[in-house]
């Protein structure tokens, strides 16, 4: 599992790289625009960490679906496909791989954020007051039809929820990826078809979660449940996905 | 050691393996014959593990192909399936890191021969290159097993001798050899059993020396009367 892992790795470092190097980009900008005093750097550098942290997350799970695509439907399926792995070796391998590559990103985005806004209000103590305004003005939004509060604690288990989420999105893609090269191979209608069923898994994922949470009093304890749900209902969808592959995928 | 039964595959309507009675044994070196369309790379990728059959059974040392046959099954594909970003040493390790029967240092000694540059990006590869290249890998296997799809398409004659010397050195006792071709007296060089498919029937599966002792037939006589009305 763990060589399948780092090929699985090896396939989408270059991209990581890349975002990587933006973000230490962004970030010089930043701290050039907060000790140079200059307020434009400083904008586009808070601007463009919050674009990089949502893309990047985003960038990786669309990779990982693309290359599990070309990994079953081009001749470099033979690479895998030939190796004496199971086929849950080898969707375990690319779950894992994008999964803890998202969470690592997420807690790499959140970390970096928690240190630029402490440096920010350590550089500017005035700034205090807008923290109040922004405290009071997020208290109008809710999760779930609860106040969003701000504190490190609530935005942790909002970003483990969040990022859950795009993983269990992330894992029903690969469902709908597996279902449209094994069991609607040479169909008519594939693409669509497996588009669908991809909507309608995600659509009963989120309905199913909405349904447990919403009976949870404390915001943090919905969270983590909501969380922990999504990952669940993600491996239960790996599963299928392995089974299917291994009863009907030829490559 | 490679038994199918019944061994069919269907692609909608289309029989593209139809009910193929077949057993390899260990020791010899068979061609798979046939022109486009009659069923050898698809017989060969059930064989790997890589399709599923849609009827019948394909056993190795009786039992159903899977993760343990693929242990000792080297199977190259025609078409090139390495990745883009990797080197010739990339292809390498990649083997060795899931084929424990994979000999880095023969590997090394392959591509010397083949002249190919161990450093070498196989997507700057010519057809020709890449071809040697799969042989290099394929071969540095220490497999139960070996099946070749089209190893000569694409390359010159110096190299034809290296691939054919290399497939009849692994060629041994314990092993079996499945090649295709349509370079049909190439084959009759290294194979002594040859496959006839049809349509993806089996038409026949013939000893080559005894068929050109009793038959007094080559095996190239016999492709021309079993396609020759089929190829025109």
């Amino acid at each position: 599992m763990l060589k399948l892992m780092k090929y699985e790795f090896r396939k989408t470092w270059y991209t990581k790289a890349i975002m990587l190097v933006v973000t230490a980009i962004a970030q010089a900008l930043y701290m050039i625009g907060l000790y140079g005093e200059r307020d434009g750097a400083l904008l586009a550098g808070m601007i463009f960490l919050f674009f990089l942290a949502v893309g990047s997350i985003l960038i990786m799970g669309l990779e990982s679906v693309v290359t599990l695509h070309r990994d079953m439907n081009t001749k470099q399926s033979h690479m895998l496909f030939m190796t004496p792995n199971t086929s849950y070796g080898i969707l375990g391998a690319k779950v894992l791989e994008c999964g803890i590559s998202i969470l690592l990103a997420g807690a790499f985005y959140f970390a970096l954020g928690v240190l630029d806004f402490t440096l920010l209000f350590a550089k500017m103590g005035e700034l205090n007051t807008l923290w109040e305004y922004v405290q009071s003005f997020l208290a109008d939004f809710t999760i779930n039809g609860r106040p969003l509060v701000f504190d490190v604690q609530t935005m942790s288990l909002l970003t483990f929820s969040q990022l859950s989420g795009w993983i269990l999105l992330i894992v029903t893609a690969y469902l709908a990826v597996v279902i449209s090269s094994s069991l609607l191979n040479g169909k008519k209608l594939n693409g669509a078809v497996s588009f669908f069923i991809f909507l309608a898994l995600e659509g009963a994922a989120a309905w199913l979660t909405r349904a447990v949470t919403s009976r949870i009093a404390s915001t943090a304890v919905a969270m983590t449940t909501g969380g922990l749900i999504y990952l669940v209902i993600a491996g239960v969808m790996y599963y299928v996905s392995a089974l299917l592959m291994d009863k009907y995928l030829s490559v | 050691m490679i038994t199918c039964r019944q061994l069919t595959k269907k692609y909608g309507s289309k029989a593209a393996v139809d009910a193929v009675d077949l057993t390899l044994e260990p020791g010899h070196v068979y061609a798979m014959m046939g022109p486009n369309g009659s069923g050898k790379t698809t017989w060969m990728k059930m064989a790997a593990g890589l399709v599923r059959s849609t009827g019948g059974e394909i056993l190795y040392n009786g039992k159903p192909i899977g993760v343990e046959s693929r242990r000792h099954v080297a199977y190259m594909s025609t078409e090139p399936y390495f990745y883009n970003w990797m080197t010739a040493r990339d292809v390498g390790k990649y083997y060795q890191d899931f084929f424990d029967d994979f000999s880095m240092e023969k590997y090394e000694k392959l591509l010397q021969r083949m002249d190919l540059d161990i450093a070498a990006k196989v997507r700057t590869l010519s057809s020709g290159m890449m071809a040697k290249l799969k042989i290099a890998v394929t071969m540095a296997r220490d497999a139960k097993v070996y099946m070749l799809d089209e190893p000569f398409n694409g390359i010159d004659l110096l190299a034809r001798d290296e691939i054919r010397t290399c497939i009849l050195e692994e060629a041994a006792a314990d092993k079996v050899m499945v090649l295709s071709s349509h370079l049909v007296e190439e084959m009759e060089t290294i194979a002594d059993w040859a496959v006839f498919l049809k349509n993806g029937r089996l038409v026949e599966m013939r000893d080559l020396e005894q068929m050109r002792s009793t038959d007094h037939v080559s095996m190239a006589d016999r492709y021309r009367e079993i396609y020759g009305h089929t190829e025109g």
